[in-house]
Formats: C-alpha cells, structure tokens, sequence
C-alpha cells in the first residue's frame, strides 16, 4: 500500500500500530510470567504481573482515544478504518488477556499455602505457552497482514480447548480421590478455565487481522471443543462407584 | 497507477433510468471518456467521485448533451434514458435538458427576479396556461428547493441579492421547475459554507423521492453521505461502480482503495 498523501495521517495509523504492537508484547510476558510463577511458586513474580496489568489498561485507554481522533480528524475509510476498529477490538481484547493473567497471579498466593496438585502445574504452563505463541502469531499475522497466518491460528485454538477438556477431567478425577483437592483443584480448574478464555481472545484478534485484510470477518464460525459446559461430568464418575 | 478498467463495473440495478453503453468522449484528440458503461437508477443519488481531470464532469454532461455546445467534443456510443436514444437525431436538446436538469458549481441565478428564475423554464416550456398556473409552479419549485420559506416575502427582488446557499437552491427550485426526471449536479456544494452545504444535502436527499440524481464531488465525505451508489472514475475509465458503503467500507479495486483513502489524486 502506498503512503498517504497526508504524510501525518501515516505518522498517526503508524503510531497506533507502534502502540498495539507494544500492548501486544507485554500482554505475552505477562501470560508467560503468570504461568513461570504458578510452576515455581513465585509469589514476587506473581506481583510483578499483577502490578504491570496497570501498563496495559492505560494502553487500551491511551490506543481508543488515539483511535478515536483519527476517526474525529481524518475520516478514515475501507483500510484505513479497518485498521482503526480492529485496533480498537484487539486492544480490548489483550486488555482483557492481560486481566486474565492477573487473575492466574492472584490465585498464586492461596495455592503456594496448598499441597501441589502433581502434574496439574506443568500442564497449565504448556497451554499458556501454546497461547502466547498463538498471540505471538496473531500479531505477526497482524503486521503483515498475512490472513493464512491469522486463520491458522484460529484453528488452533481447537488445541487449547482440548487441552482445557483434559484438566477438567483431571481435577475432576483428583477432587472425587480427595477432598482435601477441592480447593486447590477449584483454584486450578479456574486458571484452566482463564488461559482457555485466552486462547478465545487471541482468536477473536487473529478474526480482526482477516477483517483487516479482507473486510470480511472469517466465514464459517469455529467448531467449539470445549464441551464441558453442558458434560455433566458423569463419564468421569462411571466405573468408580460413586 | 495502471491504465486499464477491470474492477467491479456490474452491479445490481432494479429500476434503471440511464443506461450508458460504450461511450467514448474525445475533446479533438484527448481521449476523455474510455468505454464507459454504466446503468443508473431512479430515486437513487448516485455520485461520481475521481481525482481533477478523471472525466466525471465530462460524462456527467453527456447525459444532457452539454457537451454539444463544444465544438471540439465529440460523443460516441449509446445513452439511453428510459429506452430512449439521447443522441438520435429527433431529440432536440433543448427538450432533453428540460427533462434532464441541471445544476452547477457556482450557483448561476439570473439576473432576474427570484419569481422569474424560477418561472424562466415553465414559461418556454409552455408548462402554464395562465398566471395563476404559472404561481403555483413556482411556489411547488421553491417549496422542492426547501427555499419557499425564505423568499415567499421577496418573490420580486433579484435571486443575485440571496446569499450562496439560497442562490444555490434557488438554482435547484429552477432546475426541477420544468419538472425534470433526471437531476445532475455538478459540484453543487463547493462553493458554499458547511451550513448551506448541509441544506443542500438535505435537499438532495428528498429530491430522490421524485428524480434520478447524479451527483459529481470532489468531497468524498459528501459523496458518502448523499449517495446510495457511487462510481468511481480514473483517466477517462469508469474504475468501479457499485453501493456507496460497500466502495467506503470494501472497495474491489486497489485505484479506488489509493482514491479514497487519500493515496492518490
């Protein structure tokens, strides 16, 4: 795409691109961090994340006024309004990300005063690290414009969700072993729960960067894996006499 | 910036008032107007919009034969309004312009009274049997113009003493005085103040009630306000044709994308 004429015009779609990029960026330590200080009970690192979320929060706020002028100033239209409103979703969509990774930080304090749940950590930290690189991507996909990449990473997602099925299943299994694992199983069923809610937001953005090139949004919508909202989770109790 | 027609010049038309098949315009040697083919609607605003020289305004007067009046012009191909062949020998221009009005960039009142502006085209038009008839034409005019109301004290002072935007849409009044069924409208808005622009848009809009308009304007803003279809001309080619959102939101061709978002003029 050519330059506009306006060369301030391109100073300003410029900045804006500069800023989700770094939005984005922070947003993927933080997922990474939260799920380090879950595996290594790390309560300062914990912190760490949840006192950057404030960094993130004044991103959003900062990119939707700046979205907003160039709407006001410049009347923006067909790519280049595209690229206003999908900042402007995307941002809302790492804003919330980020608050995600917030809430994984926060139940690292009333965990670190529990017994392990064996395995249940690791697990966790390998679905936020599949998340982090479909958000990785998303945003690679984003600056290149590159529309194959963003819909891979929404069939991805498909992974995460499976993923999340898995661990739902196993805290469900450790809680009927135990009930001394209900709490610390509860806790990990919720950090389950929000890096599958990730992997959703990272997907909705990927659906932005095929808006953004095509001015479509993605066809067909995605097949939902997760299915634990209407499982009973009676498969689990089969056999085990309960 | 390629010299070639290939975008999306198809579009769907239900009630089609003008059709244009083929039609080249030469100003001596310039080729101004390239194969052009486009269908326009009734009771819809269709816009014109390309960068200075692109050869809207040139096709935009095809379609009363104000290119005739150049002697250096010449026009080829096929305009039809209702059917009818605008260039057939039997039509005689002064008709066609009654039926296919016309409205410039400067708003051109005569040097007359703002009653006898309007009642200019009627009168040689034998519209009015009597002076009576030929009131009630007028204040029908300045009513459409959205004008009745500010001049119905001051029907006999010159239309030159209005201001810019009373002028301009006493231009129009006398435009659709002669009962026209098509309107075109070259500019009418650039030399007037956002106010009187926004009446005029306003105007616009209702007028589609009764008349093709076809609109040429350099402000694409305006061409996405008052427009339901917008065609968008590059170097004497008719680039893209198609719904108005659909050229602002998702244009097909990359010269429309550059044109509207400010890339090329």
């Amino acid at each position: 795409m050519q330059d506009h004429i306006s060369s301030a015009f391109d100073r300003d779609l410029e900045g804006i691109q500069a800023r989700i990029m770094k939005m984005g960026g922070l947003v993927e330590q933080a997922i990474l961090d939260a799920a380090q200080a879950l595996e290594t009970r790390d309560q300062e690192l914990a912190d760490q994340v949840r006192a950057n979320d404030r960094v993130i929060d004044d991103l959003e706020e900062l990119l939707n006024e700046e979205a907003a002028r160039v709407i006001a100033l410049r009347a923006p239209t067909a790519v280049d309004l595209r690229v206003i409103l999908s900042v402007m979703r995307m941002s809302a969509n790492l804003e919330r990300i980020g608050d995600l990774a917030k809430n994984l930080a926060k139940r690292n304090a009333v965990l670190m005063s529990m017994p392990a749940i064996s395995g249940s950590t690791s697990q966790l930290r390998r679905m936020s690290r599949d998340v982090q690189i479909m958000l990785k991507d998303a945003l690679d996909a984003y600056i290149q414009r590159d529309e194959a990449l963003a819909r891979d990473v929404i069939e991805r997602d498909v992974d995460i969700d499976q993923m999340y099925n898995t661990l739902f299943r196993e805290f469900l299994t450790f809680m009927l072993e135990d009930p001394r694992n209900i709490t610390p199983c509860m806790h990990l069923h919720f950090i389950a729960k929000n890096i599958e809610r990730m992997g959703d937001h990272v997907t909705s953005i990927a659906e932005q960067v095929v808006f953004l090139v095509t001015g479509e949004k993605p066809e067909e919508p995605r097949q939902k894996e997760d299915n634990t909202s209407t499982d009973l989770g009676l498969s689990s109790m089969q056999g085990r006499g309960v | 910036m390629y010299d070639v027609p290939h975008g999306r010049n198809e579009v769907a038309v239900t009630d089609v008032k003008i059709t244009a098949r083929n039609v080249q315009v030469y100003y001596g040697d310039t080729h101004a107007i390239k194969d052009v083919n486009v269908e326009i609607e009734s009771n819809t605003v269709t816009a014109f919009i390309g960068p200075s020289g692109c050869g809207k305004s040139t096709f935009l007067r095809c379609i009363n034969r104000m290119n005739d009046t150049i002697d250096i012009c010449r026009v080829e191909g096929d305009i039809r309004i209702d059917g009818d062949d605008i260039y057939d020998k039997r039509v005689d221009p002064v008709q066609l312009r009654a039926k296919v009005g016309m409205v410039f960039q400067k708003p051109n009142p005569f040097p007359k009274s703002i009653y006898d502006n309007v009642a200019y085209g009627p009168k040689i038009h034998g519209m009015a049997r009597n002076k009576a008839e030929l009131d009630d034409i007028v204040e029908r005019a300045l009513r459409r113009g959205a004008i009745w109301d500010e001049v119905k004290d001051r029907l006999q002072s010159p239309g030159t003493g209005l201001s810019g935007g009373q002028q301009q849409r006493l231009c129009i009044a006398r435009a659709v005085a002669t009962e026209p069924e098509v309107l075109l409208m070259d500019e009418p808005c650039s030399a007037l103040d956002p106010i009187a622009t926004a009446q005029v848009e306003e105007l616009i809009d209702e007028l589609r009630q009764n008349y093709a308009v076809v609109i040429v304007t350099h402000s694409m803003q305006q061409a996405a306000r008052v427009s339901q279809k917008t065609a968008f001309f590059h170097l004497g080619n008719l680039v893209e044709y198609d719904d108005t959102t659909k050229i602002f939101t998702n244009p097909e061709d990359s010269r429309t994308e550059s044109y509207i978002t400010g890339r090329i003029g």
